[in-house]
């Protein structure tokens, strides 16, 4: 159901909303939005609602191709270090704004670039900011923000594009060095924005489980490789706090990596619908009959086949060998409603966990 | 201007357009000034064009209070080759009467004039090799400036704002004298193709802030001479003159000049942070802890005191998830025996280069012995290192000030000895 249709309807929102004067509830978006679920679960849980979101337009520069989306203005917790913080939305917020980048030839989403977007209508500034990298259920990871606009029109968004800082390998290495920026024209209406897909939850709300990721055509997915999919020899998986992490071994390190041996390669990823969880701090000790022979940190890689992943090099791996795995900083990504209780988060809580090697 | 009522922000700065070039500068005109405005003797002025040291004010601390307003006026020369002797002579002409018209210090005019790379490239001759002037680049892996490849750019700066904007106007050939004196426009011999405004120094900040970039909330403090409500270029942060002059070849006296333009956009570096988090993020985490800076910093003296928060940085980014600007620049900001390697005069500005619009922005002119340097520091600012040592430091997150800074123009000048600062060649006599 629509958003319009829902208040026209006046079909009953979840939470303490009343839905006395319903027109002023049109004027004042964020008032439609139902409060955050009481009683929320320590783990990925259902949010009270679900926001679709509009494509905008894509454009290429570089090795990059950039989407940007746009939806209604969301709440959503900031992440800093061990800090996690709500942020409202505000008076002024007129959309939230989506932006995901890929690699222009294998369409695989590029975490980690850093992203800033301008916004302008005719010609005068009217936003400037650095986005913050977000991830939400049904995009997973992806950069966004709250932003106020001088009313319907026509505006035109830059976004520029970091150089990746973090490892590449194989096909990827010496990629995505540099910056690039792209312009897309935003044809805002409130009309089209009330026409976007809003959806509230009943009876999942605030229980474990995640809702399906949206599919869009012209957007690649921010989905991890399923374990099946993952090259070399998967030892095993464990979840900390609803982050799965998949640890597979690979006879040689990808090309990029220094450094003679096995590599380990964590993928983590979202319980239930398995979307990539980057930015971690990762560090891993494997221990051999009690000895540690590895005890370092896990780089943040990505690699054309692996994927984004938490990778070491180590001596080699034998049956019965024991890998814990800390998380030393949580993923260091904003969260939309339903992930802010898991990954670290509002309720805190990483647990090590401890792979055996089969 | 004023906030009257119910206008909204968007409609005052509507207005501010519509009154025509409503520059940062023209703002500060209201303040009248009825003392002459000291006049000049050409034989007295100092060999070095960036001789400004010993002719600023001082606060109590000895830090230079640099001259309030200031106009970077970027010229390209008409003539196509090397210039000709009636292009020298009239150039002369300008500057020489600028000499005549203004006092050498504060509150008559401080000027130079700084050749680009682009400039030189008009000789067959190359500059000499002790010369490291390259052309501007990008210096961090997440910006596109423009770059300003104008041949020359010729610099302003006083106390009072009816000489600063005298003197540019006779320049421009939009009044014949200054002063008093009879000023021959600089359109006799080149265009200029860019004019930049703006003020440092406190109270001006603060009466400037009505422009995008700047919350509503008014939040730059009376006593803070830059947008960030810090002070900033503190005496021992700072290269001395005689460090960044070249000391050898036709140059010597000379002095390499970096100038970039960074747009600024503080609602998040207000509203959403403490006094804390920003003394943290512009400082240090070590400042912040410790309590080391009161109000805009007026209680740090003439040193920051970032040396000792250099080599922990690592330390920092992991145990804080932050780390603070200077404290990534400093790195690159010394020399083997410790001595700063830039000396930075940086000004702030209302002016949104390329548009009518009152953007808050920050004039950076760096000098220093050779570009390489400000290169260098300008690459430690970036703080990649330390993106790569903790997810928490992110690209322009948590990562110093590089949220709220926007570069949109670099260029790179050579400021000739004054005796050669008229069209000069790459191997002057």
């Amino acid at each position: 159901m629509k958003r319009r249709e829902l208040l026209r309807t006046g079909a009953a929102l979840s939470g303490a909303l009343t839905l006395a004067g319903c027109s002023s509830l049109i004027e004042t978006r964020a008032a439609g939005v139902p409060p955050v679920p009481e009683n929320r679960p320590d783990g990925v849980y259902y949010p009270s609602h679900v926001e679709g979101m509009e494509m905008v337009g894509t454009a290429s520069s570089g090795d990059y191709t950039v989407g940007l989306m746009y939806s209604y203005p969301h709440r959503f917790w900031n992440v800093n270090g061990e800090n996690v913080a709500l942020t409202e939305i505000d008076a002024d917020d007129a959309v939230h704004l989506m932006a995901s980048v890929w690699d222009a030839d294998t369409e695989a989403i590029l975490p980690d670039t850093g992203l800033s977007a301008e916004i302008y209508q005719e010609g005068s500034l009217v936003s400037q900011e650095a986005i913050y990298p977000m991830l939400s259920q049904p995009m997973g990871f992806h950069y966004g923000a709250n932003f106020g606009l001088d009313g319907e029109g026509e505006y035109t968004v830059r976004l520029s594009v970091g150089a990746m800082s973090t490892r590449r390998t194989g096909a990827f290495e010496g990629r995505f060095a540099d910056p690039a920026t792209v312009e897309i024209p935003f044809e805002y209406s409130e009309a089209a924005k009330e026409d976007i897909a809003f959806r509230t939850l009943d009876d999942q709300v605030a229980t474990p489980g995640a809702v399906d990721a949206m599919a869009m055509a012209t957007l690649p997915d921010a989905v991890a490789p399923a374990e099946s999919a993952l090259p070399g020899r998967v030892l095993g998986s464990a979840t900390s706090d609803d982050a799965r992490l998949i640890v597979t071994a690979l006879d040689t390190p990808p090309v990029g990596v220094g450094g003679d041996g096995t590599y380990l390669a964590v993928s983590a990823r979202t319980r239930y619908n398995r979307m990539v969880i980057p930015a971690m701090g990762l560090s891993g000790r494997l221990e051999r009959n009690g000895e540690a022979v590895y005890d370092g940190a896990f780089e943040r890689t990505l690699d054309p086949d692996l994927g984004y992943h938490y990778g070491a090099v180590v001596d080699d791996v034998v049956s019965g060998d024991e890998l814990t795995l800390s998380v030393t900083v949580q993923p260091q990504t904003a969260r939309h409603e339903g992930y802010e209780t898991a990954f670290g988060g509002l309720t805190g809580g990483m647990p090590d966990v401890t792979v055996a090697v089969p | 201007m004023s906030t009257d009522g119910d206008r909204s922000r968007r409609a005052v700065l509507k207005a501010a357009v519509a009154l025509g070039g409503a520059s940062a500068l023209s703002a500060c005109l209201d303040r009248t000034d009825d003392d002459p405005v000291p006049t000049g003797d050409p034989d007295a002025k100092p060999p070095r064009q960036h001789a400004w040291r010993e002719y600023v004010r001082h606060d109590d601390h000895g830090n230079s209070r640099l001259p309030a307003h200031q106009i970077l006026l970027y010229l390209d020369f008409d003539v196509a080759g090397p210039p000709t002797d009636a292009d020298r002579d009239a150039l002369a002409a300008s500057l020489a009467a600028l000499d005549r018209a203004y006092a050498w210090r504060h509150e008559g005019l401080l000027h130079s004039i700084a050749y680009s790379p682009a400039y030189f490239d008009r000789f067959d001759t190359p500059l000499p090799e002790g010369i490291d002037l390259p052309d501007p680049t990008a210096l961090s892996p997440f910006e596109s400036p423009t770059f300003d490849r104008q041949d020359a750019v010729l610099h302003l700066a006083s106390d009072r704002a009816d000489a600063v904007l005298e003197a540019d106007r006779a320049l421009r050939g939009e009044r014949e004298a200054a002063n008093g004196v009879s000023v021959p426009s600089l359109t006799e011999v080149a265009t200029v193709d860019s004019r930049r405004t703006g003020f440092v120094g406190a109270g001006l900040p603060a009466a400037n802030q009505d422009a995008a970039g700047i919350p509503d909330s008014k939040p730059v403090p009376e006593a803070s001479p830059l947008f960030m409500g810090f002070e900033a270029g503190f005496r021992g942060n700072q290269a001395t003159e005689d460090y960044v002059t070249v000391d050898t070849g036709p140059f010597a006296g000379g002095t390499t000049k970096v100038i970039a333009n960074l747009r600024q956009r503080l609602a998040d570096w207000y509203d959403e942070q403490s006094h804390e988090e920003r003394v943290t993020e512009m400082f240090s985490p070590g400042h912040a802890d410790n309590g080391l800076v009161k109000g805009v910093g007026d209680n740090l003296g003439s040193s920051s005191g970032i040396d000792r928060f250099v080599d922990g940085i690592a330390d920092d980014a992991r145990e804080h998830g932050r780390v603070g600007h200077a404290q990534k620049a400093a790195r690159a900001n010394r020399d083997a025996d410790g001595n700063v390697r830039l000396l930075r005069r940086h000004f702030e500005s209302t002016d949104d280069i390329g548009s009518d619009q009152r953007v808050a922005s920050l004039h950076f002119p760096s000098l220093q012995r050779r570009i390489s340097a400000f290169e260098a520091v300008r690459r430690a600012m970036n703080g990649t290192d330390l993106t790569e040592a903790t997810p928490a430091i992110r690209q322009r997150v948590n990562n110093g000030i590089l949220e709220y800074i926007f570069v949109r123009r670099r260029g790179n000048f050579l400021v000739p000895p004054r005796r050669h600062r008229v069209l000069p060649t790459p191997r002057p006599e």
